[in-house]
């Protein structure tokens, strides 16, 4: 059969349930839904393309959209903001893109019980925009805080830079409407009502349906937890002559148990060689600066002033030199700007060239952090003594918690994306899975954050969760019989006798 | 642990900054093969794509998507192909000979060139003054609607548009009514305006044909204060409208005859009431004439704070209005213009201002520019919707605009929600006692003009021209 005669009922059927306006099947429509911010070679865009788009406002319209889906056995591939970096909003198969940002409604506003219910298409900043009037804060804050959306978030179970005072997505996220493969609409939470935050009924089904990458279908309506807007925050940021002074710095903040404590970040000395670039704060610091730490603290007034001098007298003891109140309050307020941008990457010999950000990350002990730096700067160092298509963009570590126990661990990686064949690609691919090892070699996961779907580190999923990955393909076998949900995915293929059976209109759409 | 220094001894690199000259430069150790580039075949896109690609793909590698939810058009549209991220996509996927432009003109559309995707770009942000760049998303979509029409793929409304503007040397802005060299100073009936000088005041087609209060009050404003200044001599439209829409050609023929006219009477400096105007005498004239164009150009919000701060103007009948200020795109977020409107607003006596500091004012937008309401005016009607809800919230019972492009749609929306339009200068020209007559559009009068207040009009909204 030829596409056309696959897609061709489809399309007719979807037109049974959506205005004609929220079904796309222009190019610039496809194609424009067929990356996300991760490199990739481009030269292969057409083989991500789906079939089709839609536009879906309720949850019944989704519902209604995947049935279709089911029915034809078309591959579903879930769309909210698109700003995760491991592909999971790319299509391998073709199939229909649901893009659900039309979904962006605030529903309700619930200030007794301090809880929010929302669209999944709408985004934490404009959210918060209108939680202001009331005080109020969602304080989920990735790096893509002014872009990424609340569906993107439940499906990837994102990280969030205050997590230690606040908790990540899982915890942020009370309930959801979810619609399942087959098109039955699920309430996933905990309570009959969704704005509970803990009880003991039946099995924990929450966690299962946040970071599936779409494989096991579409979050469409969250109630949501809120916090009282904090009146202070302070972020000092703190110089160090090496890595090892600021690495025992960032420990023994973590460690300290302040409770404003919302987060503390390690820049290692390949971070530094690298805002020296460009960045005007760095440039004119001393030659001795070669680290550093940055901690914030979120609360009322007088508790961040309490924690604050705690917290300073800290990193005193560990040899911080407070970089002052100018870079410390611009840097953290510009968080989420100054990282990412094309012009930071460049050839050996210095020349400027646009690349674009990766960040490789996993989660690791305080422990082992020193370790798994050295080995991932060796990874990538091999691929830069290779090509100039890749550079080192140097790491942070995120505290993920109050405790201090693990760390958000990523190495940014500018990758020249114009140069990128096939055979850099191949280099690539096998440099992730190294950096998947090492961190499993350490006793950490391969992801923190953003999930572990792409090529490369796939391959140690199996790995990192042994049994547990069996279970997963039980799963999404008894919710996505026919394997239409985000198709490719997590390996998930194995859950299946049959490859050949499985949904797809072949490879990638039809260009 | 023995060893928590990454790199040390035998590490195959350290960290160094390229290009400091810290470290030496080891060529890599194999060249690995970009992907082949395959020339466009099309020579006309070829020669685009090699002015486009590096600017686009500084886009398309970031990917942070951050312009998304500034965007008016997004925020009214949901949809991903009509972003700033998806404009800057195509040029890539054109590079890559996946797309041509008969795939993506009609996405091109859904821009009104407010330029909010580009301040907030962090490419603009963070390395903007570093490497000397920023993202130019408004050149681009002008870009691809130029090459769109330059090979004959063309938008019907705007296509139909600009043909009339050629015809009449104004654009159709009264619809059926047509517009015409005669007419072009109607609005200045009774003013007793001299025509010529070395000052001149330009009128924008919306001022001069439909919203006449505008030019009316700066006209007044100005002679008030003792402002020397003409009208000018054979006055067509600007030829901005013709360039945001991709009628290059004719946009320059246009600017051409301005500017022969201009230099024929003498003139030495132009007054510029519409933030339009503005853009297209301070990029675009300068663009097609290069070091020829010597005409100094003035906008007049800025001149009206000078003389209110110089005390030759003195606003002192209170306007009893609680009030926001819509900062027009092309001020605030074009221009940077945004503290004189705030100047001239907070010298008024009786007015509650309740202000939206200009960088919320980043995603704010009538949806009036960039040729939105010719080919899609259901889009800008609702981005004006939005725009006056965000003025509700404030609880005012006027929206302020210095920008006669936006009071159209705006007053429209304004009429369901009882929030009266009013531009900057019809109020400031209240303030001073000057009956400014002339009409604030259908929809402006319909409201009542200045609301039956001061300016001597006797509540009929400016009828009494």
């Amino acid at each position: 059969m030829t596409a056309t005669e696959v897609l061709d009922p489809v399309i007719e059927a979807l037109h049974g349930v959506l205005r004609p306006d929220q079904v796309l099947t222009g190019r610039t429509d496809r194609y424009n839904r067929a990356r996300v911010p991760a490199p990739f070679p481009v030269h292969r865009w057409a083989e991500r393309l789906p079939d089709l788009a839609v536009l879906p406002e309720t949850t019944e319209e989704v519902a209604a959209v995947v049935k279709v889906a089911n029915r034809f056995r078309i591959p579903v591939v879930p769309r909210d903001g698109g700003t995760g970096l491991t592909d999971g909003a790319v299509p391998l198969r073709g199939g229909i893109v649901v893009d659900v940002k039309r979904m962006n409604a605030v529903h309700e506003i619930d200030l007794e019980n301090r809880t929010c219910t929302v669209g999944v298409g709408i985004n934490m900043l404009k959210l918060n925009e209108q939680l202001a009037q009331y005080g109020l804060i969602y304080p989920d804050d990735p790096a893509s805080y002014p872009c990424s959306l609340v569906g993107g978030r439940i499906g990837t179970s994102g990280w969030s830079l205050i997590g230690a005072r606040y908790g990540h997505t899982r915890d942020l996220v009370l309930s959801f409407d979810h619609v399942l493969p087959t098109g039955e609409v699920m309430h996933v939470g905990d309570g009959a009502g969704g704005k509970l935050t803990k009880s003991s009924s039946g099995y924990q089904l929450k966690h299962l349906f946040m970071g599936h990458q779409g494989t096991l279908g579409i979050a469409t309506r969250a109630t949501l937890k809120l916090y009282p807007k904090p009146e202070a925050e302070f972020s000092p940021f703190f110089a160090f002559a090496d890595y090892d002074s600021a690495y025992a710095c960032v420990g023994a903040l973590a460690r300290a148990g302040v409770a404003t404590f919302s987060g503390a970040v390690l820049f290692d000395e390949w971070k530094v060689a690298y805002l020296r670039r460009d960045d005007e704060a760095y440039i004119p610091q001393p030659a001795d600066v070669r680290a550093l730490a940055c901690t914030v603290l979120y609360g009322y007034d007088d508790e961040v002033r309490a924690g604050g001098r705690r917290l300073l007298r800290i990193a005193r003891e560990h040899g911080a030199r407070y970089l002052g109140d100018e870079i410390s309050a611009g840097d953290w307020a510009a968080r989420h700007d100054r990282y990412a941008t094309p012009l930071h990457g460049r050839t050996r010999s210095g020349q400027v060239v646009p690349m674009s950000w990766h960040c490789e990350d996993a989660a690791v002990n305080y422990t082992d952090l020193p370790a798994v730096a050295r080995e991932w700067h060796a990874i990538i160092g091999e691929l830069r003594a290779k090509t100039d298509v890749f550079d080192d963009w140097g790491m942070f570590c995120y505290t993920s918690g109050s405790t201090g126990a693990d760390y958000l661990t990523e190495i940014d990686v500018g990758i020249w994306e114009q140069q990128l064949g096939d055979r850099a690609w191949a280099m690539w691919v096998e440099a992730k899975r190294a950096i998947a090892a090492a961190a499993l070699r350490h006793g950490g996961s391969i992801s923190a954050c953003h999930g572990s779907c792409r090529e490369g580190e796939v391959d140690l999923v199996p790995e990192e969760l042994g049994r547990g990955f069996d279970l997963m393909l039980d799963l999404k076998r008894t919710l996505d019989p026919n394997n239409i949900m985000n198709p490719g995915k997590y390996l998930l293929d194995r859950a299946y006798p049959d490859p050949g059976a499985t949904a797809g209109t072949g490879d990638g759409g039809t260009p | 642990m023995t060893e928590t220094r990454p790199g040390g001894h035998g590490a195959p690199h350290r960290p160094t900054t390229p290009g400091t000259g810290e470290a030496p430069i080891d060529p890599p150790e194999e060249l690995v093969v970009a992907p082949p580039r395959i020339p466009v075949r099309d020579e006309r896109t070829r020669a685009f794509v090699e002015e486009w690609r590096n600017a686009s793909y500084n886009c398309y590698s970031s990917g942070h998507k951050f312009c998304r939810e500034v965007c008016p058009v997004m925020q009214v549209t949901r949809n991903e192909s009509w972003t700033p991220t998806a404009f800057h996509a195509n040029v890539v996927a054109m590079e890559k000979g996946e797309l041509d432009v008969a795939d993506i003109a009609a996405d091109y559309v859904n821009c009104t060139q407010c330029g909010a995707c580009e301040l907030r770009c962090p490419n603009t942000l963070f390395t903007g003054d570093f490497y000397r760049f920023r993202t130019r998303t408004v050149d681009v979509v002008k870009a691809v609607r130029a090459l769109a029409v330059d090979s004959g793929v063309h938008q019907p409304g705007w296509q139909r548009w600009n043909l009339r503007t050629d015809e009449r040397t104004h654009e159709p802005v009264l619809g059926d009514t047509p517009v015409s060299q005669e007419h072009v100073r109607d609005w200045a009936d009774g003013l007793d305006l001299p025509v010529g000088g070395e000052t001149i005041l330009f009128v924008d087609c919306e001022a001069a044909f439909y919203r006449t209060a505008v030019p009316r009050a700066v006209a007044q404003l100005l002679t008030a204060a003792g402002v020397e200044f003409g009208l000018m001599g054979e006055q067509w439209c600007c030829g901005g409208p013709a360039a945001e829409m991709g009628y290059r050609a004719q946009a320059e023929r246009f600017a051409r005859h301005n500017l022969d006219d201009w230099r024929a009477g003498g003139v030495k400096r132009v007054l510029v009431l519409d933030p339009h105007d503005y853009i297209t005498f301070t990029e675009d004239y300068p663009a097609y004439f290069g070091a020829d164009f010597d005409i100094e150009v003035v906008l007049v919000v800025e001149l009206l704070a000078e003389l209110i701060r110089d005390g030759r103007l003195t606003p002192s009948v209170p306007v009893e209005r609680t009030i926001t200020y819509h900062d027009p795109c092309r001020l605030n977020k074009r221009k940077g213009v945004w503290a004189e409107p705030r100047e001239i607003l907070r010298a008024i006596p009786g007015l509650v201002f309740n202000d939206v500091d200009r960088v919320t004012q980043w995603s704010y937008c009538s949806g009036g520019g960039g040729g939105l309401p010719v080919e899609k005016p259901e889009l800008t009607a609702a981005i004006s919707a939005r725009r006056l809800d965000q003025a509700a919230a404030l609880e005012v019972d006027t929206l302020v605009s210095a920008c006669p492009w936006s009071e159209r749609p705006l007053s429209e929306a304004g009429e369901a929600r009882a929030i009266d339009v009013v531009d900057i200068h019809e109020l400031l020209a209240e303030s001073l006692g000057i009956t400014v007559g002339g009409s604030r559009g259908a929809a402006g009068d319909r409201t009542g003009g200045c609301g039956g207040g001061s300016c001597g009009c006797a509540g009929t909204g400016g009828a009494d021209r």
